[in-house]
């Protein structure tokens, strides 16, 4: 006998993806205090960081309305990347607290499923926290997000790519040293967050952490959201450049991934979940 | 049965993990509808095994095929018609059971995951389970719902790491009359784990004795006992953990 083996492709793809999307939806609906995270510490961000800039331009500072308004951007700018990653990080998270791999693992879905899923679940997340970070925004401290115009669409895609990208990331370090590492879920970003210049010029940081803020790629991806939220009426070259970081960001991260899904299953550490 | 290719032929299959030899040449291939036992002390490799059988871990020496695809290379195709459970995992804290089998229906590429969860739910007996939560089941019921996520889309090999181990005594009699009833209606082959001998006795054709991460002994399972001059499986088992532990002395300073 010889046993029929049903197509495994493009045609159910989708099936996998949306099991994966339905599993993250149920875990995140079900645990409400989930939307601290996604809800309200964005708002707590936006009146936080903001105020310092408003306090700055009370204290009399130079072109400190232009200031309150780029630091008002940057968390709107800052919170895509954020949220996306721990949409993303969270649900691989989920899987290992629940010790789900070892099952996971037993069937045709393939890591890319598994993180597309993830990811277009992450999506609501995303959407949920941009808008409470905007709607603060616009509301509190008059920066509106809608006004910046169309090149506002590609930065933020762009951050919505590295968010995925550093969550790969975070997933492969985890996978290379097991659990307990997840902090790096929030230590890596906020490493990022000041070396990026995510709410200014990253000429204003100190010398010695320039050169290392000169090869992230999300310091060109914020510079290009700066440009865009401080009304440069084309800032293309400077989103031309964050893609390209971006990209090559992507293709980096994808290729350790890649290796560290090849080291888990080497070295046996689905054992560590079992 | 012999003339037909096997739907698991793993050959050579070496693991180490840093000094210790988890699975040291293990060749083990199981044709359709067969039904075999993986037997052995704790750490004698069983569930490294079957984690390198399904592409879990990857073996540093040894080829895998299941069902007549080369893994890992094709292991995704050929896990579609592929069952796993083990007794020991636990269901997501935070589904209900139904929507946990849909997922797995699912991931299977099932065009209809409520009716084949449903069925794999009647099958075993336990619908009313499907409004649960995971985290609410007793470990016997999580096994059975386990074993439903495994079956449910008729798998040509189910492979079941300690399937029975923490259930009542009747509800593994069901269990297991459940599997049996599957594997022979739908020729689906069984690759399972235990340490219970009179669960082997009942649900499986042929056993493999593993220790220190070698097959020690493969045969039938009506007659190995009587060929190796013991009376009962237990007793095959008892002496070959006896001999496992004087080997295991003589190599001194390697760790078990």
């Amino acid at each position: 006998m010889i046993v029929e083996l049903p197509h495994i492709g493009r045609s159910t793809a989708p099936r996998r993806i949306s099991a994966v999307m339905i599993r993250h939806g149920y875990a995140t609906i079900r645990t409400p205090h989930r939307f601290f995270d996604f809800g309200i510490w964005p708002v707590v961000d936006t009146i936080f960081y903001s105020s310092i800039a408003k306090y700055a331009q009370g204290a009399g500072a130079s072109a400190s309305t232009r200031a309150t308004l780029l630091v008002a951007a940057g968390i709107v700018m800052w919170h895509v990347v954020y949220q996306s990653q721990l949409a993303v990080s969270t649900g691989f998270f989920e899987e290992v607290n629940a010790r789900q791999l070892p099952s996971l693992l037993a069937t045709p879905l393939r890591p890319v499923e598994w993180l597309a899923g993830a990811a277009l679940q992450g999506l609501v997340k995303v959407a949920i926290g941009v808008s409470a970070v905007s709607l603060t925004a616009a509301v509190l401290y008059h920066f509106n997000v809608t006004t910046t115009g169309v090149a506002m669409l590609p930065v933020m895609a762009l951050l919505l790519l590295t968010g995925w990208a550093l969550a790969l990331l975070v997933i492969g370090v985890v996978m290379f040293l097991g659990s307990g590492t997840e902090m790096l879920t929030f230590g890596l970003l906020f490493v990022l967050l000041p070396l990026s210049g995510a709410f200014y010029s990253t000429s204003a940081l100190p010398a010695a952490c320039r050169p290392i803020s000169a090869v992230l790629p999300t310091t060109y991806t914020f510079r290009a959201a700066r440009a865009v939220a401080g009304g440069d009426p084309s800032p293309w070259s400077q989103i031309g450049i964050a893609a390209v970081g971006t990209g090559a960001l992507i293709v980096a991260v994808v290729a350790f991934a890649v290796v560290a899904l090849h080291t888990f299953q080497r070295r046996g550490f689905i054992s560590r979940y079992l | 049965m012999k003339d037909e290719p096997p739907v698991l032929r793993a050959v050579g299959l070496r693991k180490r993990f840093r000094r210790l030899t988890a699975v040291d040449g293990v060749n083990l291939s199981i044709t359709a509808g067969e039904r075999v036992a993986l037997v052995g002390p704790n750490g004698a490799g069983k569930t490294t095994t079957l984690m390198s059988c399904l592409g879990a871990v990857t073996p540093d020496a040894g080829t895998v095929e299941l069902l007549g695809r080369s893994t890992p290379r094709d292991r995704r195709a050929a896990l579609a018609r592929v069952g796993f459970a083990a007794g020991y995992l636990p269901l997501p804290p935070r589904m209900r059971v139904l929507e946990y089998l849909m997922m797995y229906a699912r991931l299977y590429g099932t065009a209809d995951p409520r009716a084949q969860a449903e069925v794999g739910l009647r099958r075993y007996g336990v619908e009313r389970l499907a409004r649960r939560w995971g985290a609410e089941l007793s470990s016997g019921q999580r096994t059975v719902v386990g074993i439903v996520k495994a079956t449910m889309h008729t798998p040509a090999l189910l492979v079941l790491d300690e399937p029975t181990a923490s259930l009542d005594p009747d509800v593994a009699l069901r269990v297991r009359a459940n599997i049996l009833q599957q594997c022979q209606q739908e020729g689906t082959a069984l690759l399972v784990t235990s340490h219970n001998m009179t669960e082997i006795e009942r649900l499986a054709q042929r056993v493999v004795f593993l220790a220190a991460g070698r097959v020690q002994v493969d045969g039938p399972v009506d007659g190995i006992a009587a060929q190796l001059g013991s009376s009962t499986l237990e007793e095959v088992y008892l002496h070959l953990r006896e001999s496992d532990q004087k080997a295991t002395s003589a190599r001194s300073g390697e760790p078990r």
